[in-house]
């Protein structure tokens, strides 16, 4: 318990420090008039959708409940379909929208899958295209993805969190508002498709960074958390570098670390096609 | 006055003071057990009751299987299971209609809901791993060159195409199909792991309820090990507080038509009961847990208890009218009876302790219980009996007994006519009875040779229980609901730093000899790690500490790397990566498909129903990324694809369910074989037919295997019982004879008291053989019951007999008197008992039936076999028998002394041999220096002077 007030106290000085930074305490007597649906765009919006495109490393520990870990180390990329009404310099000023997406995810480690690939592409209105690239098969795959909450490569982290969850698919609820957060229920607007009853976000009000996530189940109770471990401030947006993923129930959780986080890379559509899956473009890679 | 005329002058002179003292200790001893087990809280320092019905315990905690299989059980996750089955076999469509699959998934939502919070921990079902329709992944096509991981029923169909679909693709799953669902399409089972066993119980009366209110057309039936062993003990207790006080009812109401006095009989009854309540109590005090075995104690000192009691009211009752003095006869009684008494109680007694020689900790303590409850008995017997008859007024007893008029009162009565006809009988035939009974124990051991050591916690219940007809039901179905693990582990290698780095930089080299032409900057690389290699890993302890040093250190250059060489030290980096992968042997493409040759070992045994797999997850996801054609299913030619395989198997919903048959670290891997039996014999076999295939098929690399699983650990403990019970029955024969010896002084005469009981052990183990009744737990305990009330018989036969003998001077005229009130006695006694176990009969539970067919077999054929048998020897070897009636002491005899110190000798190299490794060689050379050493000092021994005398005078007599 104390652990997680710590956590928290450190995660808030961290947001706090940036707020001073880039001056903008304005922006909080303002927060206290945003509706439900602004604060869940805006937090959407910096979770997913900063600069015009972004890549990172990512390194994955997976720890089961008996402590034993598991490594996975894969290099993310990510184009956002542009902002038709905004020119190209400006739409990397604005991180105001949010369209389609796509997602590259090439695997270095462990060695035995490196050079695998996982793209898909999302849509606002429609499910997502998926593919897998399996090289050691040399098999190009479609993969269904009616059900976006299956794990992602084993760990306690779904595609669904990789990704963002569709914000139109729950109904918002803003239940708290605390010194540093505003605190979020979320319900789904079809219960049938996901496994969860509801989930509560806490939302840092100056920076809308999700610091925690917790999911109920339909007997009200608890079994998987997410939670945002650093903060670090890159290119001038706030971006979480270090998140876990908590499975209450196994007792098993995740944690991702992000390094080599770069914004407005300026990477090419076509490299999220299914021809790229066979012969990675190197050269967003590294 | 001796010892046995002071204690019984004692009680008759102080009998208030001595009720007084057994009401009291009786009193002390029920508190000092029940208020700790019902206020256990306010009374912590002492024990309170503890009731383990887990038949695991029959191993020590610390034994390896036990340990290995705890190890494995949480290395891959695995969990003791409720199996719940649903079956339709009304519907056309069986378990796969609508109305049926809403109904599993109204109960699997309610079994999610089946944990509670104990002493801070979530206990229950384990929801992660419920293995439902509803809870598992479904993985195929969705239209061309599409893959697709859905839940395999998210919710309740609503028609019949739907539901049909439901089970089109499970059975497509190797993993479900004829797990999940059978192949019939009639069943559907679903398997409810728990935290803990022993919550089956709880977990199964709560499905119960649940079952109880769906209505349909499908039957539910509950099952699998644990609900097995948990409601067995269950039931147990309510066993006990049945047939325990039934038995006792039909023996007081046999005793009451023997002796016709209530007052008298009840004094046995309050013996039965203070030793019972004794025992119990102090088992619970001692803080022991009640146990299936140690639940048998009271039904067991029963009838021992009674035994004594009535041998001591057969005689008051044929003698108290000679002098209607209760003080003179109880004297006269208690002069006869007191060593006989005190010898039969010390054989049972030994009998019953030699049971801790048993390395099973549960037969142990019942060895240990019952052998104490024996001995209480007899004190109870010679302390409480007497004082309790002088409570009862003179009046009372005023028509008590038999009108005694010697010679003919015997046989006034039909047992007392048979009686004698049958002694008169046995002198005139005895070659013809001792002919038949060679006969009968030529039989015997041929049905001994045909006995089937087998047990099965299911068939504990008999064939009517909702458990027996759920087992039966759901294996015909299925391929089999008892669950055994097959493990297989990767050999770890020593770790020598010395070869880890050639053997690092061998490979290494190679790569920089591949790379040398067309990346030269690698190759480099290649040579540089090398150097860095023998540099840094000196003094590296384990593999593990040699990869972490290494992918450190290139991790450190490729980031100092100047652009143009990071690729070069990135791939270094892969290298480093790849060769640490090399031990994980379960990505191995050969030995997944040895897997698959032993799964299909398993299917040849005929008990292995269905067995799965690491090897037939891999082949499944293959399958399906090969657009699920069938000749796809099979395992890919590389360790990568393997990988590559369980990646794409893990983006599913059930990603843990891989660490069910793998660990982690790739190294130890096991395979679920489901049998159609929960027999321990099938069991065992399944073993040996893989102890076959695989000393005939090596694994392509260093592979060892060890079976776990509640199934294997029960053939563990009943090998041991075997053995066990074996040694023990070995060790307390010899007790028993040696005692006989020592008590009659002639090993002659000893070997004659152990007659009967040999004839009916043999016999009765001979009829379980012929019967093809299995040779269980219940059945082994009983050879030391066996042991314990035959020797009994024989004691006070050959006693009374010798005594007799000497009154009358030849075996003719002794005949009618032995078969008079001392033949009457025993045969009151088997009848008592054996009637009054019949009661056990109408149990519920096997094992008390199988104790008390066998506990009235055994009282019927021992007392037949002393009645008839003993008699026929005595006339046969009258002379040999009668010749030396006045021996000093067991050592003057010099055959005697010998086959005493052979007895010795053969016990303590048992003994020995029970608690040390050492083999039999070692305890063969102890015994071949002690036998002739200690023969020698018997023949020295009997040339004593006292012994002289004695035989000079012998001389004298016979001339």
């Amino acid at each position: 318990m104390t652990k997680k007030i710590a956590l928290t106290i450190f995660i808030s000085t961290l947001l706090l420090s940036y707020g001073t930074v880039v001056a903008e305490t304005e922006k909080t007597a303002a927060a206290e008039t945003l509706s439900v649906d602004e604060i869940v765009n805006k937090t959407n919006r910096v979770a997913y959708y900063l600069g015009i495109d972004g890549s990172a490393r990512v390194k994955m520990t997976i720890t089961d409940s008996q402590d034993r870990q598991r490594n996975r180390e894969l290099t993310i990329l990510r184009w956002d379909q542009p902002n038709p009404d905004l020119s190209k310099e400006e739409q990397s000023e604005d991180d105001g929208y949010c369209g389609g997406q796509k997602t590259y995810a090439f695997f270095h480690r462990p060695a035995d899958v490196s050079k695998t690939v996982f793209l898909v592409w999302k849509y606002l209105d429609k499910d997502d295209d998926r593919w897998m690239y399996l090289p050691a098969l040399d098999l190009v795959k479609r993969i269904s993805s009616t059900d976006k909450r299956t794990s992602f490569v084993g760990s306690n982290f779904f595609y669904e969190d990789v990704s963002g969850r569709n914000i139109n698919d729950d109904v918002h609820e803003l239940i708290e508002i605390t010194d540093d957060y505003f605190v979020l229920k979320n319900t789904p607007k079809n219960p049938k498709l996901v496994e969860f009853a509801y989930f509560k976000i806490w939302i840092h009000r100056q920076s809308f960074i999700v610091v925690k996530t917790d999911y109920y189940d339909k007997n009200n109770k608890k079994y998987r958390t997410f939670e945002a471990l650093n903060v670090e401030t890159i290119q001038g947006h706030p971006t979480v570098t270090k998140a876990k993923m908590t499975d209450l129930r196994t007792g098993g959780h995740t944690v991702a670390e992000y390094s080599n986080i770069k914004y407005d890379v300026g990477i090419p559509e076509s490299i999220f096609t299914e021809r790229y899956l066979r012969k990675p473009a190197r050269k967003y890679l590294k | 006055m001796n010892f046995k005329q002071a204690i019984t002058g004692f009680s008759i002179r102080h009998y208030k003071a001595v009720a007084a003292a057994v009401v009291m200790t009786t009193v002390t001893v029920m508190l000092l057990a029940a208020v700790p087990s019902i206020w256990p809280e306010t009374f912590s320092a002492f024990n309170s009751i503890k009731i383990d019905t887990d038949p695991e315990n029959m191993l020590p905690r610390d034994e390896p299987v036990r340990v290995f299989h705890n190890q494995m059980k949480k290395e891959l996750s695995l969990y003791d299971m409720v199996v719940v089955g649903i079956v339709n076999e009304t519907h056309r469509d069986g378990v796969f209609n609508p109305e049926t699959l809403a109904n599993i998934y109204e109960l699997t939502e309610f079994a999610k809901t089946l944990h509670w919070t104990e002493e801070g921990r979530e206990v229950g079902v384990v929801e992660v791993d419920l293995i439902a329709p509803s809870t598992v992944d479904n993985i195929e096509q969705s239209g061309p060159g599409v893959v697709k991981f859905e839940w395999l029923m998210s919710q309740p169909p609503q028609t019949r195409e739907q539901a049909l679909a439901v089970r089109q693709k499970a059975q497509r799953i190797p993993f479900l199909n004829g797990t999940l669902v059978s192949e019939d399409g009639k069943a559907i089972c679903i398997y409810i792991p728990l935290t803990d066993k022993h919550l089956s119980y709880r977990v199964y009366s709560e499905l119960q309820k649940k079952t109880a209110t769906l209505s349909g057309s499908e039957a539910y039936h509950i099952t699998g090990l644990p609900v097995a062993e948990d409601t067995f003990g269950v039931e147990m207790f309510m066993q006990m507080a049945i047939s325990a006080p039934t038995a006792m009812v039909v023996i007081f109401l046999l005793m009451l038509l023997f002796f016709r006095k209530l007052v008298v009989v009840i004094s046995p009854m309050i013996v039965a009961m203070v030793s019972v309540i004794l025992t119990m109590g102090a088992l619970i005090i001692a803080g022991f847990p009640v146990h299936i075995m140690s639940s048998m104690i009271p039904i067991f000192i029963m009838p021992i208890a009674v035994l004594d009691s009535i041998h001591i009211i057969s005689e008051f009752f044929e003698l108290y009218q000679q002098t209607k003095d209760r003080r003179q006869t109880m004297l006269k009684v208690m002069d006869e009876l007191f060593v006989p008494m005190l010898y039969t109680s010390l054989t049972s007694a030994a009998g019953f302790a030699s049971l801790a020689l048993t390395p099973i900790p549960p037969v142990q303590v019942f060895g240990v219980f019952v052998a104490m409850g024996v001995m209480v008995a007899w004190l109870l017997t010679v302390i409480f009996i007497p004082a309790y008859i002088m409570f009862v007024k003179p009046q009372t007893l005023e028509r008590f007994g038999a009108v005694h008029i010697p010679d003919q009162a015997a046989h006034t009565t039909l047992m007392g006519r048979l009686l004698h006809r049958m002694g008169v009988g046995t002198y005139r035939w005895a070659k013809p009875i001792l002919a038949v009974t060679a006969i009968v124990i030529v039989a015997a051991f041929y049905g001994i040779s045909k006995i089937n050591i087998n047990d099965n916690p299911v068939k504990w219940f008999n064939q009517s229980h909702p458990i027996r007809i759920a087992d039966k039901v759901l294996n015909d179905h299925f391929g089999g609901t008892y669950m055994a693990y097959l493990a297989l582990s990767a050999v770890d290698e020593e770790f020598v730093s010395k070869d880890f780095i050639n053997d690092f930089n061998q490979q290494a080299q190679k790569q920089a000899d591949g790379l040398k032409e067309d990346w030269p900057q690698a190759a480099t690389v290649f040579t540089e790690i090398q150097t860095m290699t023998t540099a840094s890993l000196k003094n590296v302890q384990s593999r593990q500490e040699a990869f972490e040093r290494l992918s450190g250190l290139v991790d450190e250059k490729l980031d100092q790397a100047s652009d143009d060489r990071a690729d070069a030290w990135d791939e270094a980096s892969l290298f480093v990566d790849q060769q640490y992968q090399r031990n994980q042997v379960f990505k191995d493409p050969a030995v997944l498909a040895y897997q698959t040759q032993l799964q299909q070992a398993l299917l040849e045994t005929q008990i292995v129903g269905k067995s799965n797999s690491l090897a037939d997850i891999i082949s499944t996801v293959h399958r399906e990324l090969f657009e699920g054609a069938d000749d796809q299913y099979r395992i890919p030619d590389s360790s990568n694809a393997v990988a590559q395989c369980m990646i794409t198997y893990q983006s599913g919903h059930r990603a843990g369910d891989l660490w069910h048959f793998v660990t982690p670290d790739y190294r130890k891997s096991s395979i679920w074989a489901q049998l159609t039996s929960g027999d321990n014999r099938d069991m065992t076999k399944v073993v040996k037919a893989i102890d076959k295939f695989i000393a005939e098929n090596p694994p392509p690399v260093p592979l060892k295997y060890e079976w776990f699983g509640l199934n294997y650990i029960n053939i563990v403990w009943q090998d041991k019982m075997t053995t066990g019970m074996l040694q023990a029955f070995t060790g307390s024969f010899l007790v028993v004879f040696l005692m006989m010896t020592i008590l009659f002084r002639s090993a002659l005469w000893g070997l004659l008291s152990m007659i009967p009981l040999t004839i009916t052990i043999a016999a009765i183990y001979g009829a379980v053989g012929f019967v093809g009744k299995d040779y269980d737990m219940p059945v082994a305990v009983l050879s030391s019951m066996a042991l314990g009330l035959a020797v009994d018989f024989a004691i006070h036969f050959l006693a009374r007999s010798r005594e007799m003998y000497a009154s009358f001077g030849s075996w003719e005229k002794t005949v009618p008197v032995i078969f008079a009130e001392p033949a009457l006695a025993i045969t009151r006694n088997v009848i008592v008992i054996a009637v009054g176990f019949l009661p056990l009969l109408l149990a519920p539970l096997t094992p008390y039936n199988t104790v008390g067919t066998l506990l009235a077999s055994i009282l019927l054929v021992s007392g037949v076999a002393t009645l008839l048998i003993l008699p026929s020897l005595v006339r046969v070897l009258e002379k040999r028998l009668f010749a030396d009636k006045k021996v000093l002491g067991a050592s003057c005899n010099c055959v005697t002394c010998s086959v005493s110190s052979i007895t010795m000798v053969a016990l303590i190299a048992i003994t020995l041999h029970q608690y040390t490794t050492a083999g039999w060689g070692k305890l063969t050379w102890f015994s071949v220096i002690a036998i002739p050493v200690l023969a020698m000092s018997c023949g020295l021994l009997s040339r004593r002077g006292k012994c002289k005398i004695l035989n000079e005078k012998e001389v004298i007599g016979n001339d």
